[in-house]
């Protein structure tokens, strides 16, 4: 298998009446931590119910390590690991069980088995539980325990859907390092979907925006943001600074305003390249600056400017049913 | 064999770990052995009503039944379980494994099969105590009846359970089934006594010739022949197990 972990080509999912996943192709690469970011209904997690071979596509075809998700769905779940957006523990066993049962039916044995599930449980800090029932863990340590139960198997390639909504702070992080750790010591490829735009770029070497069943824009987090345009520079000057008059110029400034006397708003492309420059023209022009700041655009103003809504604003947004009921 | 075992031991390791679940199936054929059955028992003291019931007191008559009923209504449970599962998430891992899904539906059910059947063991003790004339040789070919019956309905409650997502769904369906098997298999009265066309639902019931095996063996008082209870109730078996496993494999988080 050379390269790629998975490959989409124009999947679609129609639902009775809904098109949830709209003819969405993109690949990723080995080793790459690849994001899925959009908001509640965007088709995201559908998505992952194609490529974890759980739903069928509509149209379509899609690989995931190498294996065709619908005709060797067999192959691709040996290979995968998967932390679902809703919990999947069985809470009346405790986390050992859980880890063990999982590991049989993935075709583990033994001693194997079990230093691999002790082994798994210290990676999420959790060994001193393994004998604790999964109904007495809180909402983050069962994240862990499920973090740890998808990783038990080795698998190429891990599926995080959502994987720190509804969890405080400092456990978002502790997962966040996790995701880190599994991407650098084990080299694994992780697809995961969140719709937290710090957690994307946090995490992602590469993220695709995703809204309404489509995806709308592809990149690093850098390259997205370039989209949306220019970074902004704000330089503060000593008061009684008056040796230019009116603005700086070089030609990496696309614009130079002064706010105030004292301030100066320079827009440019790149200001990590741009600020050394720019220091280098101060010297040189002996200006006193007393603070420097500057603005890059968030990925919330990428999905802003790439489908009109705010990220946040779309929770609203109808979702899919989780069981489509028949009774 | 990795799934079929895999899914014994979920089971059953889950059925140790909630106590409830074990003390309400066995508390509900007790009281219905204290009420109803010591009350008709004393209804039924005359003479005559020894030839109603194949030469057996009421008690002893009914004490099979109590079993296969105990069994009936655990293996039922079977489905419940399949319903939390969707619910909280598990059927998903177990949707997603590589492990054959055949092997993973048949041991649930199996497995839940063996549960039930451990509480039809304990109706069968408490039996034992009150009637004092049952044959101790027949218990384990009475059990073996009871696995039979038990993966009948197990895998029935798991094809219905795959299909509905909400419990009530679940519990409707099994309520309005579970009257007409008890009363039509034998276990409160002998079929013959029935009007003609409710015989006809009778014999198609498994539960009549799980009680009627279990009657033989325990008490030697049976309807049909040993061999032919075995071979209607293994079919019928068979055909409820082959079903569920469709229904698994065919399973998707859509339903």
């Amino acid at each position: 298998m050379v390269g790629e972990s998975i490959m989409v080509e124009k999947i679609v999912k129609r639902f009775r009446d809904v098109t949830a996943v709209d003819g969405v192709s993109f690949s990723v690469r080995e080793g790459e931590v690849y994001g899925l970011l959009g908001p509640n209904g965007a088709g995201k997690t559908t998505t992952i119910h194609i490529l974890t071979t759980l739903l069928r596509p509509t149209s379509g075809t899609a690989y995931v390590a190498g294996y065709d998700v619908v005709k060797e769905s067999d192959k691709v779940r040996k290979e995968i690991g998967i932390v679902f957006q809703d919990p999947s523990l069985d809470d009346q066993l405790t986390a050992y069980d859980n880890m063990y049962i999982h590991g049989k039916l993935y075709g583990l044995k033994g001693d194997v088995l079990r230093s691999k599930i002790l082994e798994m449980l210290d990676f999420v800090d959790l060994k001193d539980f393994k004998y604790k029932q999964v109904k007495y863990f809180s909402g983050g340590m069962r994240r862990r325990l499920e973090i740890a139960r998808s990783l038990l198997h080795e698998p190429h390639v891990l599926f995080l859907d959502e994987p720190t909504i509804g969890l405080d702070p400092q456990t978002r992080l502790k997962l966040w390092e996790y995701v880190r750790r599994i991407k650098k010591e084990r080299n694994i490829t992780v697809f995961l979907t969140t719709h937290y735009m710090d957690e994307a770029e946090e995490l992602c070497d590469r993220i695709s925006i995703m809204d309404k069943g489509k995806i709308v824009a592809e990149g690093s987090a850098d390259e997205l943001k370039s989209l949306v345009g220019s970074e902004v520079i704000y330089l503060k000057f000593k008061n009684e600074f008056n040796k230019v008059s009116g603005c700086l110029e070089a030609d990496f400034i696309i614009k130079c305003n002064r706010v105030k006397d004292n301030l100066m708003e320079i827009v440019v492309k790149d200001a990590t390249t741009a600020l050394p420059q720019l220091f280098e023209i101060i010297n040189r022009l002996n200006i006193e600056v007393t603070e420097v700041s500057y603005k890059r655009p968030t990925l919330n103003e990428v999905f802003i400017s790439l489908t009109g809504r705010e990220l946040r604003d779309s929770l609203e947004y109808e979702t899919l049913p989780q069981f489509i009921r028949r009774w | 064999m990795d799934g079929f075992v895999t899914m014994i031991y979920r089971q059953i390791k889950r059925f140790i770990n909630s106590r409830s679940r074990f003390v309400m199936s066995i508390v509900n054929p007790i009281i219905w052995i204290i009420f109803f059955g010591l009350g008709w028992s004393n209804v039924f003291r005359f003479p005559e009503a020894k030839v109603i019931f194949g030469g057996l007191d009421y008690l002893t008559y009914l004490a099979s039944g109590m079993v296969a009923m105990s069994i009936i209504m655990s293996s039922f449970m079977s489905g419940m379980s399949v319903i939390w599962d969707k619910r909280f998430g598990f059927l998903k891992e177990t949707l997603v494994a590589p492990a054959s899904r055949a092997e993973v539906i048949l041991g649930r059910a199996f497995g839940d099969s063996i549960i039930s059947v451990f509480q039809g063991l304990i109706i069968l003790i408490f039996m034992y105590f009150i009637t004092s004339k049952i044959n101790l040789l027949g218990v384990l070919p009475a059990l073996t009846y009871g696995l039979i019956l038990a993966m009948c309905f197990t895998s029935f409650g798991l094809v219905i359970a795959l299909k509905l997502s909400s419990m009530e769904g679940f519990q409707m369906i099994i309520n309005l089934m579970t009257m007409p098997l008890l009363f039509l298999g034998g276990i409160f009265y002998p079929i013959d006594s029935l009007p003609e066309w409710i015989k006809v639902i009778a014999y198609i019931n498994p539960v009549t010739y799980a009680v009627d095996g279990m009657r033989y063996s325990l008490t030697r008082v049976s309807k049909f022949e040993p061999i032919v209870d075995v071979f209607i109730l293994s079919s019928l078996a068979a055909i409820m197990s082959v079903l569920a496993v469709r229904s698994y494999n065919s399973t998707t988080i859509e339903d």
